[in-house]
């Protein structure tokens, strides 16, 4: 029987159009994956369904009953629940408050037959119920401890409460494992199992073709707003669903030779970096490493972990309060971002549309930014345009950066082909060393593919490669070496060809094993 | 940029100009006159006669500085809104050395006071700028609020300080004839003028073909990405909003050796040739060019209410309607592209954003 079922659904921003037409049905009691590249569609058909926002046509059938949902609220009282990617808790209240904030339970006074209500918090019984919940789904989690003091898994964990409290009967998640470690990933896929159980309906929104293989029963691939596939996942692989999400077939997985090409030369080199926010929190503690030419070192942890601040740091853009930074034995910190880049190193920063392109600029503005000093494009502060507009076209073609027109300006690109221009720009100055901080963020399989081949031909030149990601397969196939991060901390070192990735999700969630954990520098 | 784009750009600016003239029209229509002949008169008065056209570049004059130099600050992102209050000091300063320094000749008083009058303009603005580039400190508040505080100082240096004594009203004494740019063709205009048309070029070559151009378009585009890719955006900062502060002082000190002579109450008229500088600004939508026909625009229409006033029975006043609703509709537009809304909204930012986010 379908539970949920959308007819022609189709949303347009500005004439761009989100989601284009979209019919699809989900059983009860299964686990639905919706999968998609960033940017396809997935989000804004879940917010549709969640009543966060409007179809421009089409419509919703709960139960093979029409409905049209104003919000979230009439979502739920349909049983319908979602889970955001970023949660929406509060850290200084318990686990019970934070599930009953809004519909608090309150202390009844009866009086004679009468009951009534007063603003009174009735915490026993909110406490009771919410345990009930807890045990049942065996969530593992007290009632009453504060949330600051749970982790991400468990914070997550809160979050699916908070829909179960509410008695919904399909939830949406979204984006679930993008914070967490490989094990609580596992437990995450196991409460979903445990949910189904009890007859919930799930929709999982993911863009990770492993987890759907993992736990769904069936699934939905979108590309550019259209459905281009829906099937139980007994009919598919991750070949297959790949293919459809990109339109051709994709390297899942770089093949990396791992012989051993790294030469011994330290180009690189951290030693006890330390530095505070603006908060006053250490946020990086102690951090030494290394990086050898013809070397790729993967900084892996769950976000948040410090790899954000350690990027300023070395990007020049955040103070060190302790610690030094050397390339090639020059002591380069906390120097400015322009000495950085003309000493040889390039930056892909996490952030594309912050640190790495402008998207009100022109793509010949964006490709010179940086490097609109040398000699080549600038002379007596004049700009040379015809320089930078043949520097524009041959990195264009170089780099096979797909744009309508060669005048217009970055917003018009995808986020693909803007980090194929950040990269384009930084691989230009031939850097020694080159920083990519979540290279692979927010763009298609295709350009992902691109990305990491790069990468490695780049060190495979003899050059370095400092590679922070939390995207643990990322760090996996592309290291040599990794280091995790955790808490500000690096809290081991292991070798890329002989770790495993259980191995390295210990490290992510903090356990620190014996033996492998060998801090290096 | 596309076609569409290009027609919108224009729009904006065409469409407040109209509606302006539609809503003065009202008014001159109450006043008992025709508005089609009395803007007829304006027009034929202050741009198709030669005499009248002279007077009309000599109004335009500081304003095409005072309009570059918040358009300069506003192409980089700084809110630089002290551009009266440069002006100000500058003509104070430019009257007392125009009078002291008499006894110089022409070709060095001249090129002199020119000089103060931009090095004043540039002392002016340096606090806020440093505390902008240093400690973050808004500019748009400090730079607004400083104005205020010039004023107070500038009246109080008048007053008490710089006083001729031998006027019946608050006045320095008159700058020497030697400190006084000569009238041309037997007109209002003067060199003057061509000073601010140099500059004018001058600030057409940087935005379109220098390094400092492209540096203030990416810092007013996105601060951080400038910051990342290695523009040194503190000392960017400092830069420009010294051109900007520099531009104010030149306006005011070529105001007072072309027009008002002596520093009084009333230099640089109501409601100010820096403030009108902010309104050409938006109206040459902050371009160089658009800058330069909005300023010749504005000083038809300050000319023309003196014309007007003569050859109709409609008052002067009426150009300050005029102003008021060219204001009123411009900084709808203003609000819109600046994003101020957003960074007023910032400055109340609570944690209830953070609940919003990712919905």
């Amino acid at each position: 029987m379908s539970i949920v079922q959308t007819k022609g659904i189709t949303k347009s921003y500005d004439g761009f159009m989100a989601n284009k037409n979209i019919s699809f049905q989900v059983d009860e009691g299964e686990i639905k994956a919706i999968v998609g590249e960033n940017g396809a569609g997935k989000t804004t058909l879940m917010n549709i369904i969640y009543g966060l926002l409007e179809p421009d046509e089409g419509e919703i059938l709960i139960r093979d009953k029409p409905v049209a949902f104003k919000s979230p609220a009439d979502a739920i009282a349909h049983g319908i629940g979602m889970v955001h990617q970023h949660f929406k808790l509060v850290p200084s209240l318990t686990v019970c408050e934070n599930v009953l904030l809004g519909i608090e339970e309150t202390r009844n006074v009866k009086l004679g037959k009468k009951t009534l209500k007063t603003p009174f918090i009735d915490y026993k019984k909110e406490t009771r119920r919410v345990q009930e919940i807890i045990d049942k789904y065996g969530f593992n989690l007290s009632a009453d401890t504060r949330v600051r003091n749970l982790s991400v898994g468990a914070q997550q964990k809160v979050e699916i409460l908070k829909m179960l409290y509410r008695d919904v009967d399909i939830i949406i998640l979204d984006e679930p494992t993008s914070v967490l470690t490989p094990q609580e990933i596992r437990s995450l896929f196991e409460t979903m199992r445990w949910m189904k159980e009890h007859g919930k309906t799930i929709l999982f929104i993911t863009h990770k073709l492993k987890e759907v293989m993992d736990v769904s029963d069936s699934v939905v691939v979108i590309k550019d707003g259209e459905i281009v596939g829906d099937m139980p996942k007994a009919e598919t692989d991750e070949v297959d669903i790949a293919r459809r999400m990109v339109g051709r077939d994709v390297l899942l997985e770089v093949e990396k030779s791992r012989k051993k090409r790294t030469e011994d030369v330290l180009i690189y080199e951290v030693e006890n970096l330390s530095t505070v926010s603006d908060r006053g929190v250490e946020v990086v503690k102690n951090v030494s490493f290394g990086v050898r030419r013809g070397e790729i070192l993967g900084v892996a942890g769950v976000e948040g972990n410090g790899q954000t601040e350690l990027l300023y740091l070395l990007m020049g853009l955040m103070r060190a309060t302790r610690g030094r930074v050397r390339f090639k034995g020059k002591n380069i910190t906390n120097r400015w971002p322009k000495d950085i880049r003309r000493l040889g190193i390039g930056i892909i920063p996490e952030d594309r549309y912050l640190h790495g392109a402008c998207k009100e600029l022109t793509i010949a503005d964006n490709i010179i930014a940086g490097y609109h000093n040398t000699p080549e494009l600038c002379s007596w502060g004049f700009l040379k345009k015809k320089s930078i507009e043949e520097r524009r076209d041959s990195l264009i073609e170089k780099f096979d950066v797909r744009i309508s027109t060669k005048e217009g300006l970055v917003d018009s690109l995808s986020g693909g082909n803007t980090q194929k221009l950040i990269v384009a720009r930084e691989f230009h100055a031939d850097p020694d060393l080159l920083i990519a901080s979540q290279p692979s963020r927010g763009i298609d399989v295709g350009s992902i593919e691109y990305m990491h081949q790069s990468l490695l031909d780049f060190a495979a030149r003899g050059k370095a490669v400092l590679l922070i990601s939390s995207e643990l397969s990322e760090v996996m196939s592309l290291s040599d070496r990794i280091i995790v991060m955790f808490r500000g901390e690096i809290i081991g070192e292991l070798d890329a060809a002989k770790a495993s990735r259980e191995e390295v999700g210990l490290l992510m969630a903090g356990i620190e094993q014996k033996g492998s954990a060998s801090l290096h520098g | 940029m596309d076609r569409d784009g290009r027609i919108m750009k224009v729009l904006n600016v065409l469409l407040p100009v109209f509606l302006a003239l539609l809503f003065g029209a009202v008014f001159i229509a109450i006043a008992g006159e025709n508005p089609l002949t009395t803007y007829a008169t304006l027009v034929q008065r202050s741009l198709f006669d030669f005499r009248g056209l002279m007077q009309t570049l000599h109004f335009a004059a500081p304003l095409i500085l005072t309009g570059l130099a918040i358009g300069i600050s506003f192409k980089a992102g700084l809110f630089n809104l002290g551009v009266e209050a440069c002006l100000l000091m500058s003509g104070l300063f430019v009257a007392v050395l125009g009078f002291r320094l008499g006894h110089l000749p022409s070709p060095v008083l001249i090129p002199l006071l020119l000089g103060a009058g931009i090095l004043v303009g540039i002392l002016t603005i340096i606090i806020p700028a440093l505390l902008k580039a240093f400690f973050n400190v808004s500019e748009l508040v400090v730079t607004l609020l400083m104005n205020y505080a010039v004023i107070l100082l500038v009246m109080y240096l008048a007053t008490y300080v710089f006083r001729d004594p031998s006027r019946g009203y608050i006045s320095t004494h008159v700058i020497s004839s030697n400190a006084i740019f000569s009238r041309l063709f037997g007109t209002r205009l003067t060199l003057f003028f061509f000073v601010a048309l140099a500059v004018f070029v001058l600030a057409f070559v940087i935005y379109k073909y220098m390094r400092l151009g492209y540096e203030m378009n990416a810092l007013g585009k996105n601060l951080q990405f400038s910051e990342a890719v290695g523009i040194n955006v503190r000392w960017k900062i400092v830069t420009i909003m010294s051109i900007s502060g520099a531009l104010g002082g030149l306006a005011g000190a070529g105001w007072m050796m072309s027009h008002a002579y002596a520093y009084t109450p009333w230099f640089s008229t109501n409601p100010g040739l820096g403030w009108e500088g902010l309104l050409i600004s938006l109206l040459g939508s902050e371009s160089p060019l658009g800058i330069l026909i909005a300023a010749i625009f504005y000083g038809a229409l300050k000319y023309g209410g003196y014309t007007i006033a003569r050859y109709t029975s409609v008052p002067s006043e009426i150009i300050g309607v005029i102003q008021a609703f060219l204001i009123l509709f411009l900084s709808i537009q203003f609000i819109r592209r600046h994003r101020l809304l957003d960074r007023f909204k910032g400055w109340f930012k609570t944690d209830k954003s953070h609940t919003e986010e990712g919905a």
